[in-house]
Formats: structure tokens, sequence, C-alpha cells
């Protein structure tokens, strides 16, 4: 969009010149239009189709396990949904969810950047670990926490807990604790992004304005509060966009740890839209979980873009 | 007021891995003095100045401040204020949270802080830009804005490092008139930096004058333009700088390209010198050095010649209205007491 407005500035600024400028600024515009065409199509044919065939679907019952009460229904799922409690505990679990991990992340990962600017050797070595979770697929990461971190008596937490006298705890049984549990995996996998952009962002700050500020007579927490994070804003904003994006719409992880168990203690919304539309097999209404979901992400992120905008 | 702001610096060493920055540097600074280093650039003036603030440590040596011991006492509690060579202005601030910055961290009254930027910005004539962002400024703006920063706080010593480079002509000159008022009322010591040595000798009471890492001379500036230590001192100090030729000096005169000229610096027996004469203590004269005019830069009330005297180049001023053409040959000579000696092997005043 904004590369649109700056030609046509281009071309306004030029007009008096001739046709000539009018006719290569056309030729120019149809050989990008050829150029982007292809990806164009291929993002509409792999998000925009399905996206709407989704929406489509979400006005039919389609229940594989009966076909003959298969038809058309209009809004009748969404008028179930708004009274399905199942509906709204998940999004509760979702909210709880991404909002706790993201802002441990963000949190987290502003400790440790801070921690590490000052670090005057193994930065390099601290930044190749930090890494290390994120490209881990998060299907392998739910694996190793549930055998390697979390398994009774011989995962590393429940040793670790046996150890501090807290006893052998059912990390994954206990609805309380598989939450926390599945908050902390997601947490430890994707900090280091955080941890990454803020450092990155951190590194970038003049060392001079800290050095006045001394001189200003702030303390470290005054320089913390009215120069490092009015700075840090925002890349820190940036960050809490993208992490609750992902966030919202988390899956293999906690598919692989709990699969939403137990009971429905960690079913996140995306995970009961899959629950209902592949293990109970009533598509229709899943697909219409699935756009609500979208639009609970869709205001989501507008209200963290106005905040970003906002100052 | 004034028996507050007293520095000394003890045999102060900072290195850079191997490299020495400052090898070993003296100084007392009296209390309501305005103390200016002066020195070309890379000199070590910056790196005294940082040492002072307690911005970097000290390699070896001790500072005092008002007869403490204040080596190791950190910048936030040594009751300093400075001007950044690089400004250092905070980003997300407007101008006027800048220099309001250090009255919030001094706890001040909200309702007696706005009055005092505004007086600090009028002083320094950013008052009309109080609610832009250090990134909508000029560079001459940024520095003003850093100056007001500076001066809104009472501090016990005041840091300057070239708080001037970024000002057009008129109004470096305008600020530095309101530097040196603002010092005198308030009293305070003011240590400032510079390589623009005219503004050095219009505003320090004293100066000392840095080379490579080392303070070569300390006096008040007419000392050191009168008697300059080192060559290259006298090399550095004026505009144009003393003209250093190699002579040789022969009981009481010196001989330069064959000419024999009077001195009244003396020193023992016969032997080589190097002679330092001001541009504009060299007179034209009849029956004196011979030398051709290679060049005329004229700078509007006075012209500076570039002479050729048998070889050695020879800067010399002359007032306007008796300015020679060029290529023209003329005869030059100056007053005994115009004539600086230095040893060619020590570089020191003989
Ligand atoms: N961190 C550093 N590492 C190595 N050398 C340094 C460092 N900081 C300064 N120096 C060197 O120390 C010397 C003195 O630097 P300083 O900044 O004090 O010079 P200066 O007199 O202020 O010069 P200028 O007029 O250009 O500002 C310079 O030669 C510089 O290269
Ligand atoms: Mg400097």
């Amino acid at each position: 969009m904004a590369t649109t407005a700056v030609t046509s500035a281009g071309i306004a600024s030029e007009a008096p010149r001739s046709d000539f400028g009018r006719v290569l600024a056309q030729r120019e515009r149809r050989f990008a239009a050829a150029l982007l065409a292809p990806a164009f199509l291929a993002l509409l044919a792999t998000t925009t189709f399905p996206l709407l065939f989704l929406v489509y679907t979400s006005a039919f019952r389609m229940d594989l396990a009966m076909p003959f009460t298969n038809g058309f229904v209009g809004f009748e799922n969404y008028q179930v949904l708004l009274s399905d409690e199942r509906f709204w505990t998940s999004l509760l679990v979702s909210l709880v969810y991404t909002g706790s991990t993201v802002a441990l992340q963000v949190i987290i990962g502003l400790a440790l950047a801070l921690l590490v600017m000052d670090m005057k050797r193994g930065q390099g070595c601290f930044r190749v670990i930090a890494i290390l979770p994120v490209v881990l697929s998060p299907a392998v990461v739910g694996m190793i926490w549930r055998t390697f971190m979390l398994a009774p008596e011989f995962g590393i937490v429940d040793f670790l807990a046996i150890n501090a006298g807290l006893g052998s705890k059912n990390w994954l049984g206990d609805p309380t604790l598989a939450m926390v549990s599945v908050i902390a995996i997601h947490t430890w996998q994707w900090t280091p992004f955080a941890f990454m952009v803020l450092l990155a962002s951190l590194a970038s700050l003049p060392e001079d304005i800290y050095e006045a500020a001394r001189l200003d007579r702030a303390s470290a927490w005054q320089r913390f509060r009215r120069i490092t994070l009015p700075l840090l804003r925002p890349a820190i904003v940036m960050v809490i966009i993208m992490r609750t994006m992902v966030a919202l719409t988390a899956f293999a992880a906690i598919f692989t740890v709990t699969a939403g168990g137990p009971g429905t203690a960690t079913e996140i919304l995306n995970l009961y839209a899959y629950r209902k539309s592949f293990t109970e097999l009533s598509i229709g209404y899943g697909s219409a979980l699935a756009v609500a979901l979208l639009i609970v992400t869709i205001i989501i992120s507008g209200i963290l873009f106005a905040m970003r905008r906002a100052k | 007021m004034s028996s507050q702001g007293q520095v000394s610096f003890r045999n102060i060493v900072k290195m850079h891995g191997e490299f020495a920055a400052l090898k070993g540097v003296n100084f007392d600074i009296k209390p309501g003095e305005f103390f200016a280093l002066l020195g070309p650039s890379g000199s070590g003036k910056s790196t005294t100045l940082r040492i002072l603030a307690g911005l970097d440590a000290p390699t070896a040596g001790r500072v005092l401040i008002d007869d403490k011991d204040v080596t190791s006492t950190d910048a936030r509690d040594r009751d300093i204020a400075m001007v950044f060579q690089s400004y250092a202005l905070y980003p997300h601030m407007t101008v006027a949270e800048n220099i309001a910055f250090p009255l919030e961290m001094a706890k001040l009254p909200k309702s007696e802080i706005a009055p005092t930027v505004k007086e600090a910005a009028r002083k320094v004539k950013i008052d009309h830009l109080l609610d832009r962002k250090p990134g909508q400024l000029s560079g001459g703006q940024q520095q003003r804005c850093a100056l007001a920063r500076a001066i809104v706080r009472k501090a016990r010593l005041f840091l300057l490092d070239e708080p001037l480079s970024n000002l057009d002509a008129k109004l470096r000159l305008e600020t530095r008139a309101e530097l040196k008022k603002l010092q005198r009322s308030l009293g305070i010591t003011a240590v400032y930096v510079t390589h623009d040595q005219e503004e050095a000798m219009t505003l320090a009471d004293r100066m000392a004058v840095f080379m490579s890492g080392e303070i070569q001379q300390v006096g008040t500036p007419a000392e050191v333009f009168a008697r300059p230590n080192s060559i290259d001192i006298a090399g550095f100090i004026g505009n144009p700088p003393m003209n250093l030729v190699p002579a040789r000096y022969v009981d009481g005169d010196v001989i330069i390209a064959g000419h024999r000229l009077k001195t009244t610096a003396t020193t023992a027996g016969e032997r080589d010198v190097v002679v330092g004469l001001r541009p504009g203590a060299l007179r034209m004269t009849e029956g004196g050095l011979g030398a051709r005019v290679d060049l005329i830069e004229d700078l509007g009330d006075t012209a500076v010649l570039d002479l050729d005297c048998a070889g050695t180049m020879i800067r010399m001023r002359v007032a306007d209205g008796n300015i020679p053409g060029e290529g023209d040959t003329i005869s030059i000579t100056a007053r005994p007491q115009d004539i600086h000696l230095f040893d060619p092997a020590t570089r020191m005043r003989l």
C-alpha cells in the first residue's frame, strides 16, 4: 500500500513532463502486477479460499457420524456456540494461556537480555544456547517435556520437586498443574525469541545517554524505568503482538503433551475446534468454533495494534 | 559558594590496552575557576573529562574534588553536570523533558520545574523548541539543549566537552558570552574542553594544553600565548600559529638563512636552535631578511602572507593597507623580544 502511494505521488510530480513518463510508469506497473500475480494466486488458493470455505461450512450441519442430519442451518451453529459452556471455558483457557505465556516471555526475555547485556564475556555462546529451543518443532518440544522433564519420578522436573521436598507431583494429570505445565513449556520454547529481539534492541541503544542519566543522578531503577523501558517499548509491543498471535493459535505442543486434558483443563479454543471436528466429527460446528477463534484473534490483534499506534 | 569545586588530578594514567591515552596527568583547578583543556584531536581531553566525571576509572592515579579522594566514587555521587561531545540527549523525551530530567531526579517540586526549565532554555535560546524531540532538532539546537540540561541544575562542577562546536559563528559568540556570564554569576567551577584555541583564550581563566596524553603547559591564556613551553605548543597556539624555523644561535644573535637577528633570549655558547616567530610579530623593513611573497590570504581586516625565505616557509600577518603583491620580494625583521628559542632535540623552550 505504501509503495503504491509513493509511486503515484512520484507520477503526479512528473505529470507535466510528457506522456512518455506516464506510459513508462504504466508499463512498470503492469510488469509489477505480472510479477506479483503467481504469489497472489497461490495465497488466494491456500489461505483465502480455505477461509471462505470454512465460513461456508460453518453454516451447515455436517456431522460425519450422523450424515442423515446434514444440511444448511444458517446461524444455528453460532447460536449453539454462544450457549455452549465448553466453548466459553476453552476461550477462557485460551486467554489465560496466551496472557500468561506472553507476559512470562516478555518479562523473562527482558530480564535475560538485560543480564546478558552486562556480560563482558560469553555473550555469543549464550545466544547460541538460547536459540536452541526455538528451532525445535513444538511437537518435539512437547514430547521432550512429557518424557524427559515431567514424567513421574524419572523426569527432571519431578526429580527436582522430589529432592526439594515437594514430593512427586502429577504434572500432567492434575488440572491446575497441567495448565501450569503447558504454559511453562510454551514459555520455555519461545522466551529465547523475545530475548533475542529485546537484546538486539537493547544493544542498539546509545551508551552515552546512560552516562548522562548517571550524571543527572538517576538510580539504576530510574534509568530502567525512564530510559530503557520507553526506548524498548516498540520492540516490546512488537514481541507481544507476534507472540500473542502464535500463542492464541498454539496447537502442537499442547496436543502432544496433554491433548487438552485432563478433561478440558488445557483445552484451548484451537484444540476444542480440532477435537470437535476430527474426534467428534462435527465438521460444521468445528468450523464455527474455528471462525470464532479467528474473530477473537482479529479483535485482540486489533487492540494490540491500536496500542502500538497510541503515543 | 565558590569555596566549592576544587579539583586535583594526581598522576592520572589511562591505558586502553597497550595504548596510553593519558600518561600521568597532574593539574589543580581552583574553586570558581573557568579552566580550559586545550589540545589537538586525540590528545586525551575527553578522556580527562570522563575520568573527572567518574564515567571512566583511571588506570592509576587519584582524583580529588574539594580535597576528598573521589577516584572510586560513582558518577552519580559526584554532583557534576556535563555537556557531552555527542550531546547524549534522551531521544524519547521532548526538549522540555530532557531539561527537566535532572530536576526530577533531584526531586524538585513540579511547580518549580516548569519555570526553571523555561529559564534555562531561554538562556540558550531554545525556548521556542520545548515540545520537539531531539530527532527534530538541528545539531546546534541539540547542542544547546544539552547545554540547558547541564546548567539547569546547580552542580558542584560543570564539565563541557566542546559544547559550541556545532554552532554558527554568531551563535557561538553569543553562547560563549552567555556561558561566561552564567559561570561568573553562579561562581561555579567549569572545565571546558576545546580544540579551538580562540575559545580557550577568550573564556578561560587558566588552561592546560594537552599533547598526546600529557599536559605540556598550564597557565593563563596570555601566559601560554606569550611564552609557549615547547615547539608543539608553539605550533598549536595562535592563528596562524608561530613560525618555527631552524637556525643557529651565536652569542645573542640567531642566524636564519644567512641573516642575523638580535634576540633577548639567551642560551649557552653556539648551537643549533629552532626559532619561533609569531606571524603578527614580523615587520617589513629595509635591510632585513629577504623573502618572496608566495601567496596572500586576505582575511578582510588583515592578510596572511606565505613567504619563501631561502627555502623556508614563513607566515606573516600584515594589517590591511600595506599588502605587497604576490611574487614581490620583501624584507622582514622581528624585535629582539619577539624571538623565541627552542631546543631542537628536547623540543623545549630555551
Ligand atoms: N575505548 C578506547 N579504546 C582505545 N583507545 C581509545 C578509547 N577511547 C579513547 N581512545 C584513544 O585515546 C585517545 C584520547 O582520546 P580522547 O577522546 O580523550 O581525545 P580528545 O582529546 O577528546 O579528542 P577530540 O578533540 O577529537 O575529541 C585517542 O587517541 C583515542 O583514540
Ligand atoms: Mg573529545
